[in-house]
This record gives C-alpha cells, sequence and structure tokens, in this order.
C-alpha cells in the first residue's frame, strides 16, 4: 500500500481524497494555488505545497511544479481527483516516467477513450450500440450536409476532444447544420486546441444513463449499476440519482454487459464510468467514457455500500478488487443535488464570495461532501461547485422527502446558492414521478416553472 | 494586524511608502517603532553609500526575490562552490542568485530587481514552494 500520496486538485474532491487517504493511513501532500491557500484540504493533508498562481493555467495545470512537488515530497502515487489533470494523458506518461503511480488508468486505455469520435469506433468494434452517427471526423461542411441528410435531423456536433458537456451544437435542419458546423469546430478550437468534430443523430429526450465500472490490475471488471444524470442545466448534470426510475432488471443487465466489454476491450483500470443515452423506447447507444472518478461516485457509494476513492487507491496499489464490491449488491434509493455558488433567480450567475454563515443539515440518511465553512472564501477561478447533498431512502420517494426535510435546515448566507432551486425541483411533480428527461430542467427554467422559496430557518449569525 | 498575522508595519511620509509583512518577523521589536519620524530617501543616494542608520527607522524600501516555482534551493552552484550571492551583494535583474533544481533540472534564477542582498530567506538544500520569499533586496 502506498505511503504518501498527492492530491493533484482542489475543493471538495481533495477532501474527499484526503478522507480516503486517512482512513486508509496514508499521509497526504496537498498542492495548491494562491487563491487556496485556506482550504480546509489544505490544512487537513500532512503537507503542503504553493504551486502557483490563482488561475488553473498557472497552477492545477502545471505538471512541471505537481511533479516537482511530488519528488520533494517523496510521494508514492497521485490521485488526479477529477477535472484538471484527471484525463490527460500525458499527464500519466509524465507521472508513469517518474515511477510514481497515477491513480487511475494507464495513459494508453485513456487515450483510447478520450478522444470521443475514436471511443465510439471503440465501442463499434466492441459491438456496444452506439448513437447514429458520422463514422468518423467530419471534416467538410458538404460532407456534414450529407451525413446529416443520411441520418435525418436533428443532429448533433460534438468537438472529438471535448466532453463534460462541452463543445456541443445541435442543428435541425440544412441551413443551421450550416452554421453550427462552422461555428462548432471554430469553439473546439478555442476551447480544446482541436477542432475536429464529428456528428451524432440527437436524440430527442433521452435519459442520460451512466454505468460505474471498477477494474482491477489482474484483468477483473465489474459494474456497480447505474446512475440517472439526466437532470441538467445546459449540458451540465445537476441532480443524479441511483438507481434510474427508467431502469429494468434486464435493461441493467444488457447495459452493465456492454460497459464491462467496452472497459475490457482498452484493457482499463481502476474506476471509470461508461455514459449511455437512452431513448423513450428503452434503446441505449454508448455516448462518451469518463476515465477517472466522477462528482457524482456518491450516489453509487451509498446504493452499493463501497468506498469507491479506497477502491481506486487499493487498485492502483496492485490489490485485485475487493469481494464488496466484486458482489455489490444495490440496497436503498440515493439522490444527490450539487450545490452551485450560483443565483438561481438570476439566471444562475456565479456568485463567489465570502460566506458568512455555514450550515448543513444533518440526520438520518444525509451526507454532505463540501469543503466549506463559515468565513471561506469562495474564489472566482474555479468551479462553482461548493458542496454536495446526498440523501438515501428506503425507496426513492423517501429520498426525495428525505432531500427536501434536508435542504430546508441548509442556510447559507453571504453568497447566492442553488439551494433554493433544488428545494424547487424536489417538489416538481415531474421530477417525483420519475418523468424526465435532459430536457426536463431548461424547459422548467425557460418557462420559469420553479418557485425559489427563502429559507425557513433564520440563525443568528 | 494579529487578524492578517501581520507582525510588521511601517510607514513613511512625503513619498508615502508603506510595509506589510506576514508572519513572525526577526525585527518585529525593532520596527514596531513608529517610522512616521523618519526622513524620506532621497532618490539619488545609492545604498552602499547612504549613512547608517538606526534599525527602528529603516525605511528603505525591500524587494523580495521570490521563487517562481517549486524545487529545492541551492545557494551555490555546486556543494563544494562559493555561493552566488551573500548580504551585501549588489545585484542588478540579470544577477544569478540561485539554483532551484526541479525533477533533476538545475534552474538558475535571477534576481529580476536591482539593490543589494539584505537577507537569505530560503536555507540551502531544503525545499521552496511558488511565491516563497528567497531574498530581501534593499
Amino acid at each position: 500500500m502506498f505511503e504518501k500520496v498527492l492530491i493533484a486538485n482542489r475543493g471538495e474532491i481533495a477532501l474527499r481524497v484526503i478522507r480516503a487517504c486517512k482512513e486508509l493511513g496514508i499521509r497526504t501532500l496537498a498542492v495548491y494555488s494562491d487563491a487556496d491557500v485556506d482550504s480546509l484540504h489544505v490544512q487537513l493533508a500532512d503537507e503542503s505545497i504553493c504551486i502557483g498562481a490563482a488561475p488553473s493555467l498557472e497552477s492545477y495545470l502545471k505538471i512541471d511544479r505537481i511533479m516537482s512537488a511530488a519528488e520533494i515530497g517523496d510521494v508514492d502515487a497521485i490521485h488526479p481527483g477529477y477535472g484538471f489533470l484527471a484525463e490527460n494523458p500525458h499527464f500519466v506518461e509524465v507521472c508513469e516516467s517518474c515511477n510514481i503511480k497515477f491513480i487511475g488508468p494507464s495513459s494508453r486505455a485513456m487515450q483510447a477513450m478520450g478522444d470521443k469520435n475514436a471511443a465510439r469506433a471503440c465501442a463499434r468494434k466492441a459491438g456496444v450500440p452506439v448513437t447514429p452517427g458520422s463514422d468518423g471526423i467530419v471534416e467538410t461542411e458538404d460532407e456534414a450536409i450529407r451525413i446529416a441528410k443520411k441520418l435525418g435531423y436533428p443532429v448533433m456536433i460534438k468537438a472529438a476532444a471535448g466532453g463534460g458537456g462541452r463543445g456541443m451544437r445541435s442543428a435541425h435542419n440544412e441551413p443551421s447544420l450550416k452554421s453550427a458546423f462552422h461555428s462548432a469546430r471554430h469553439e473546439a478550437q478555442k476551447a480544446f486546441g482541436n477542432e475536429q468534430v464529428y456528428l451524432e443523430k440527437l436524440i430527442v429526450n433521452p435519459h442520460h444513463i451512466e454505468f460505474q465500472i471498477v477494474a482491477d490490475s489482474h484483468g477483473r471488471v465489474v459494474h456497480l449499476g447505474e446512475r440517472d444524470c439526466s437532470i441538467q442545466r445546459r449540458n451540465q448534470k445537476v441532480i443524479e440519482e441511483c438507481p434510474s426510475p427508467l431502469m429494468t432488471p434486464s435493461l441493467r443487465k444488457k447495459m452493465g454487459s456492454a460497459a464491462i466489454k467496452l472497459a475490457k476491450s482498452v484493457g482499463y483500470e481502476n474506476a471509470g464510468t461508461i455514459e449511455f443515452l437512452v431513448d423513450q423506447d428503452r434503446h441505449f447507444y454508448f455516448m462518451e467514457m469518463n476515465t477517472r472518478i466522477q462528482v457524482e461516485h456518491t450516489v453509487t457509494e451509498e446504493v452499493y455500500a463501497c468506498d469507491l476513492v479506497k477502491e481506486q487507491i487499493r487498485i492502483a496499489a496492485g490489490q485485485p478488487l475487493s469481494p464488496h464490491i466484486a458482489h455489490a449488491v444495490p440496497r436503498l434509493h440515493a439522490i444527490e443535488c450539487r450545490i452551485n455558488a450560483e443565483d438561481p433567480a438570476n439566471d444562475f450567475q456565479a456568485t463567489p464570495g465570502r460566506i458568512d454563515f455555514y450550515y448543513a443539515p444533518g440526520g438520518r440518511g444525509v451526507r454532505i461532501d463540501s469543503h466549506v465553512y463559515t468565513g471561506y472564501t469562495v474564489p472566482p477561478y474555479y468551479d462553482s461547485l461548493i458542496a454536495k447533498i446526498i440523501t438515501v431512502g428506503a425507496t426513492r420517494t423517501n429520498a426525495i422527502d428525505r432531500m427536501r426535510r434536508a435542504l430546508g435546515e441548509y442556510y447559507i448566507t453571504g453568497i447566492k446558492t442553488t439551494v433554493p432551486f433544488h428545494a424547487a425541483m424536489m417538489r416538481n411533480g415531474d421530477f417525483r414521478d420519475g418523468n424526465y428527461d435532459t430536457g426536463l430542467l431548461d424547459r422548467l427554467v425557460s418557462a420559469g416553472k420553479l418557485e425559489l422559496a427563502s429559507p425557513p430557518i433564520r440563525l443568528r449569525e | 494586524m494579529k487578524k492578517h498575522d501581520l507582525s510588521v508595519f511601517e510607514i513613511e511620509k512625503e513619498g508615502f511608502r508603506l510595509k506589510l509583512e506576514k508572519g513572525p518577523s526577526v525585527q518585529a521589536a525593532a520596527a514596531i517603532a513608529p517610522a512616521v519620524a523618519a526622513q524620506p530617501e532621497p532618490a539619488s543616494t545609492a545604498p552602499e553609500t547612504a549613512p547608517p542608520r538606526p534599525k527602528a527607522i529603516e525605511s528603505v524600501p525591500l524587494n523580495d526575490i521570490v521563487s517562481p516555482m517549486v524545487g529545492t534551493f541551492y545557494r551555490s552552484a555546486s556543494p563544494e562552490g562559493a555561493p552566488f550571492v551573500d548580504v551585501g551583494k549588489s545585484v542588478t535583474e540579470d544577477t544569478v542568485v540561485c539554483i532551484i533544481e526541479a525533477m533533476k533540472v538545475m534552474n538558475e534564477i535571477k534576481a529580476e530587481t536591482s539593490g543589494v542582498i539584505a537577507e537569505v530567506m530560503a536555507e540551502n538544500g531544503k525545499p521552496v514552494q511558488f511565491g516563497q520569499v528567497l531574498f530581501r533586496v534593499r
């Protein structure tokens, strides 16, 4: 087992990794930017090294400084969290050449799945259904028009180097396809340094259902069921649940097998997620694979009674899959709400700043993964996630009602947060009925259908 | 000051200069004495030829040379070699003041300021982090 791990991340996931390390008796080294000097994870780590100025490009993305810190700290392994360098095959290679274990898949497996277009080819080869689309990169406008005609509108233009819901444009007819094709390429070049795009048939009102897979270094791959992440605002997940209200045992078996097959075909190791789109008729299509731990890994942990981050570390240290993971059985229902520093009454504008008072809910079946505290200043340089609240219940309705109860106790002042928005969602009839798709939230928001209530409690600050 | 962990606070009139220092300071006792009575430093006076000043009213601004990277700090090019700079040494922007070794690469660090080395803040052979003060320059 490792003696010391460097956490190459920040915020709630850095805290998550440090917690897992502490429970495993592993010493921790946190690297941080100027803006995160007061961060909770920096204080909890055994050692910490400042690696740069606030902007990510000058700190959390600086491979040389992170490796230098790893060398000084004499660490055995690096956990990349999610985002930043978590899916950067070059970073994995640098770790490999420095004899420091990267807690995740090999650079080869990461590369195979990282290029979203190449991943589709892998899926096709493995016999996993993919969204009907172009056979590869679409180079010209004429080619795009031809392929779109064959697929039938509407279509989606996606960046090959994209992911995480970014670098996508939809087109509902030929005129809009032309402009969407060119602007998608332009955006892709700017955002990912790679203008290559491919086309997919746009599946109307799908469910986004993803499967958690765990693979050890001895060739064993299992899946830990699915998460439904269809509640999205502008392609960003905001609410996730396990299991999916749309799932049936036979569909789970088919999708789970497909996920395992795909992971095995690229020699995948460690934790990963295979994302599918599922249409109204319960046909499923491979969309992309995320070769890292995900934000919403928490709901799987609650339902399958496991610690995925600890398992990541164990796998990286060469241990075989833990028996409780290999034979995991789902019990209970879990929901996660992502609390962001955003103002839901103001088009979800980001609201960085000082948290004057922070009180988090508790009680049975409530889990909070958060790095913030009273007096903490949310910096403007990074994503707006300040907390994840997860509730567990014997049934889906229990979990939803528990979330509604817990959100009523969540008291955060000084900045605006999306707590009232989530509270409104827990009251929403379509969500409660499990009758939703990836378009629901944007529809509710634009129709002004979400009533944002003020918190029922006031605490003396 | 205590709230922000400041231990030194200086103020100077006329060509208004303000100096704040975080964390423990060797000069704490001396510097807390008000520097208001200090004469403004004439711009043309070169530091070496300035008349000796009592520590309590040291109002000449200090620049810091900070580390631009994460690595191990070395004062000389080789273990038995002489240090690049010492207290009292004059530096210009291009003067190499130390080496920071990162990932087996020896990086020569330039002063990027001019003046006289007033204090060596980092320890030879010890790790330094981004932004850490290496030298105080007068």
